[in-house]
């Protein structure tokens, strides 16, 4: 008990400012991803002559694992496009990246989910296709890609443990820090590991009572 | 940096150290298979915890579904080639060390059996539960159901999500460099250290997981497809 005061509770500091880049770096990857992957989404379905281009981009995204495009935006887009210039750019570029692709597929199934003649109706009512978009089929495919959109967030956490590997003093990054300067791995590594496990379940209990609250209420 | 972009092409950096990486991508290959071979394992069992009558392990089953699957991958592989060994040596007074492909293998099998674990609950589980009673009305035992009732039926609604695990854990294989199993990254990140030019290797080893993988997948969703189609016939 003792030496778990000595090294949790002693830097308990480090291991909230952690958590605190750990959330920042998350929310930024997942706003950027969620911007994107509308984009290439849009351009994907109506956007016919740049097509080819935004599938190939989907797949790219969705089937290079995380770690490798880490390290490819890490050294390889400063070389190429002059940015990111620093880790913790690169950080969330590349968590944005992996999760732009799946976001882009799971709008596409939202607004494809809504049915044909829904779409049909609203536009013989007379409304246009933008009263259309806005105000039919957005409003059902926001709530059908809700626990979706949710669960990318979930994964985002999860993968972004590995940007300490380039020195984003995130969770994980500052766990391993105080690890190798008290050389308690014992402790301070589980606690690390408890820190993320009971986050990202949260994360998935909120996911889970969200979308039994929608099943429940709309279907 | 044209010069490089010919690189990226060509891939004669690559193609200057194929040997060392292609041996490296069949660490990753080599780890795929024991950390998959580990995850259908445990996730089978857990999966029999689940639904047994048991209420003990049955929560044994979902504490341990639950842990894996809200672990992140490197948390676990760091956490298990750092800790468990020290606790072995600290209870053993024997000092104790895993070998990276050790943990890595452990750990990444670990993480996957979790949802594993789930999907095989969802697959038995679907089946409805007049086709169980129905069997053990015609006088098969529990196992007998379970063998030519249950499972035939339920593999079929699990299989395309298990090779979907299959490929997500195929991706996770990359990780393991971080310990040093000398898999395709550790090389490639070798032969940057020693070439200084990181862009024609990380770019080839993108392309190579991209390559790969997509292929992989897309075999998946062929075969599942026609696979679904039998069902259905």
């Amino acid at each position: 008990m003792r030496m778990l005061q000595r090294i949790i509770w002693n830097n308990r500091g480090e291991f909230l400012e952690g958590l605190l880049v750990t959330g920042q770096i998350s929310l930024i990857a997942i706003a950027v991803a969620m911007a994107v992957g509308l984009v290439i989404c849009l351009i994907r379905m109506y956007c016919r002559p740049l097509r080819c281009l935004a599938i190939l981009y989907i797949e790219f995204c969705r089937s290079t694992p995380i770690y490798v495009q880490l390290m490819w935006v890490n050294y390889v887009w400063p070389e190429l496009f002059g940015w990111p210039q620093s880790f913790f750019a690169a950080g969330w570029t590349a968590l944005a990246l992996q999760s732009s692709g799946y976001l882009a597929e799971t709008f596409r199934s939202g607004i494809e989910g809504v049915v044909r003649g829904q779409r049909e109706a609203a536009l013989s009512t007379g409304l246009s296709p933008y009263l259309t978009m806005r105000w039919v089929i957005l409003p059902q495919a926001v709530l059908m890609m809700t626990p979706s959109l949710m669960n990318q967030f979930l994964v985002v956490v999860k993968s972004s443990c590995l940007v300490s590997v380039i020195a984003v003093p995130d969770l994980m990054y500052r766990g391993l820090r105080l690890t190798s300067i008290w050389f308690e791995p014992i402790e301070i590594l589980s606690f690390t590991a408890f820190l993320y496990v009971a986050i990202v379940f949260a994360i998935s209990a909120a996911i889970k009572w969200y979308s039994d609250r929608v099943r429940s209420r709309y279907a | 940096m044209v010069g490089d972009w010919i690189q990226v092409v060509t891939g004669s950096l690559f193609w200057e150290y194929r040997s060392i990486l292609v041996r490296g991508l069949i660490i990753n290959f080599y780890v795929f298979f024991l950390a998959g071979v580990l995850a259908v394992g445990m996730g089978l069992v857990a999966c029999l915890a689940r639904l047994s009558p048991l209420r003990a392990l049955r929560w044994c089953g979902t504490f341990y579904a639950e842990l894996f699957r809200n672990t992140p991958e490197y948390v676990l592989l760091v956490w298990v080639h750092f800790v468990p060994p020290l606790v072995l040596t600290l209870l053993l007074h024997t000092r104790i060390n895993f070998s990276p492909l050790f943990s890595a293998v452990v750990a990444l099998g670990l993480a996957s059996s979790g949802y594993f674990t789930e999907t095989f609950r969802a697959g038995i589980l679907s089946i409805p539960r007049g086709h169980i009673e129905a069997a053990r009305s015609t006088g098969l035992s529990g196992v007998l159901t379970f063998r030519w009732v249950i499972l035939p039926q339920a593999i079929r609604k699990m299989l395309p999500e298990s090779l979907n695990q299959f490929i997500s854990l195929l991706k996770s294989t990359t990780l393991v460099s971080l310990i040093s199993v000398p898999d395709l990254m550790y090389q490639v990140s070798m032969i940057t250290q020693e070439q200084m030019r990181p862009m024609p290797l990380y770019s080839g080893a993108a392309i190579v997981y991209f390559v790969i993988i997509l292929s992989l997948a897309a075999l998946v969703r062929r075969f599942s497809e026609s696979w679904r189609a039998v069902g259905r016939a």
